[in-house]
């Protein structure tokens, strides 16, 4: 009896949008993000690792490492822009707090949205050049190189609003409440915002260039112990956004719970699609994200307009 | 490396007092949006300035003298 009462007030809590103090719901939306992006890196590599046969680690292995760096011996390298390197650290972690407040706390603009992953593009670029690591360097170059990648981000951003009418996420939702959801009248733009998901995996990504495995760890080859784990918990906090927005945008709003469901499964095709992909080449990697990109503009003009 | 520690600790209080100020008096919002993009950042790292840990003594010699390939 006592059980069944506390599930239905947990399902209450769940469902029902509390007003809450601003602070402590941007405190909440983050912790949720760190953890539940945590998870599913987590679960990113277990996926990848029973595909390719292996065990693989403990699906919150990604979270332990994450509170592993945090107490291990941080020594900054003696070519690292200082301050800069460190610097560079928090901006990353203040622009996805950002996005958090923009996103599920306030349902802002989509255009905010996006300029904070063009943000994110930059700041790929500066801590692989503040670290001084010739790794950091060629990750800088590559973040500079790929954000030609970033075409398909601005082109769903333009067919949303062909079809909506708005950039606003609220006016979003309420549009697929009453017309039902994006991914079914635009899905090729669904497509481009997946490409974009798949080019910002954490792991093994055949199109995450600034990231690949012959870089060590790219931008972030030189930022280990707290430093490391404090970019850990951006980066968490971006996946989650990412997995998000997608849902948001092309789903509609769903219950926290729906969300974690569609979070999993995008997490689980991602992996699938890692797991048994080679990693690009830089110029293959661009080139096809902006030849899915200008399929996916051409074809939604064409969904939009002719049919 | 001390200097570092209480460093953490200062940025720690700092960020405790203006997130727990936006919390109970809450605030207009542009200031809990300021207070939540600096501070929030800023106490994740303080935790990590005096939880990480620090190279003993003897051996912190041996990594200055440590000759720098270049790159």
């Amino acid at each position: 009896m006592a059980i069944s009462k506390i599930k239905t007030q947990i399902t209450f809590l769940l469902l029902v949008k509390i007003k809450m103090n601003l602070m402590a719901n941007i405190l909440l939306n983050v912790l949720a993000a760190f953890l539940v992006g945590s998870v599913l890196f987590g679960l990113q590599r277990k996926i990848i690792a029973r595909i390719q046969m292996r065990p693989g680690p403990p699906i919150i292995q990604h979270l332990l490492h994450t509170f592993k760096f945090f107490i291990k011996e941080t020594v900054f390298p003696k070519t690292a822009a200082m301050p800069f390197y460190i610097v560079i650290t928090i901006i990353l972690c203040a622009i996805w707090v950002a996005a958090v407040i923009v996103g599920p706390v306030t349902e802002g603009s989509l255009l905010i949205l996006f300029a904070i992953f063009a943000i994110h593009k930059i700041v790929e670029h500066n801590a692989g050049s503040s670290s001084g690591s010739p790794y950091g360097k060629l990750s800088c170059v590559r973040a500079v190189f790929s954000a030609a990648a970033e075409v398909p981000l601005f082109a769903v951003l333009l067919i949303i609003y062909l079809q909506t009418g708005t950039m606003n996420l609220s006016d979003i939702i309420a549009y697929q409440d009453s017309n039902g959801a994006l991914l079914f009248s635009i899905p090729l733009a669904a497509m481009m915002f997946f490409v974009l998901i798949l080019s910002k995996a954490y792991y093994y990504s055949p199109l995450n260039i600034t990231m690949g495995k012959d870089l060590v760890s790219g931008f972030e080859t030189e930022h280990f112990g707290m430093l490391r784990g404090f970019m850990m918990i951006s980066e968490s906090i971006a996946w989650y956004m990412l997995l998000w927005i997608f849902l948001t945008v092309f789903i509609g709003g769903l219950t926290p719970i729906g969300y974690i469901v569609g979070m999993v499964v995008i997490t689980g095709l991602i992996s699938l699609i890692d797991a048994t992909t080679p990693i690009l080449n830089p110029n293959h990697s661009v080139m096809t994200q902006v030849t899915l990109a200008f399929i996916g503009i051409v074809g939604s003009i064409i969904l939009i307009f002719y049919l | 490396m001390d200097k570092l520690k209480n460093i953490g600790w200062l940025l720690f209080i700092i960020s405790v007092v203006a997130i727990s100020y936006a919390l109970i008096l809450n605030p207009a919002s542009w200031i809990v949006y300021t207070i939540s993009l600096v501070f929030i950042p800023l106490a994740i790292i303080s935790l990590g300035l005096f939880s990480m840990a620090r190279g003993r003594k003897e051996d912190e010699e041996g990594k200055r003298k440590e000759p720098f390939i270049g790159y």
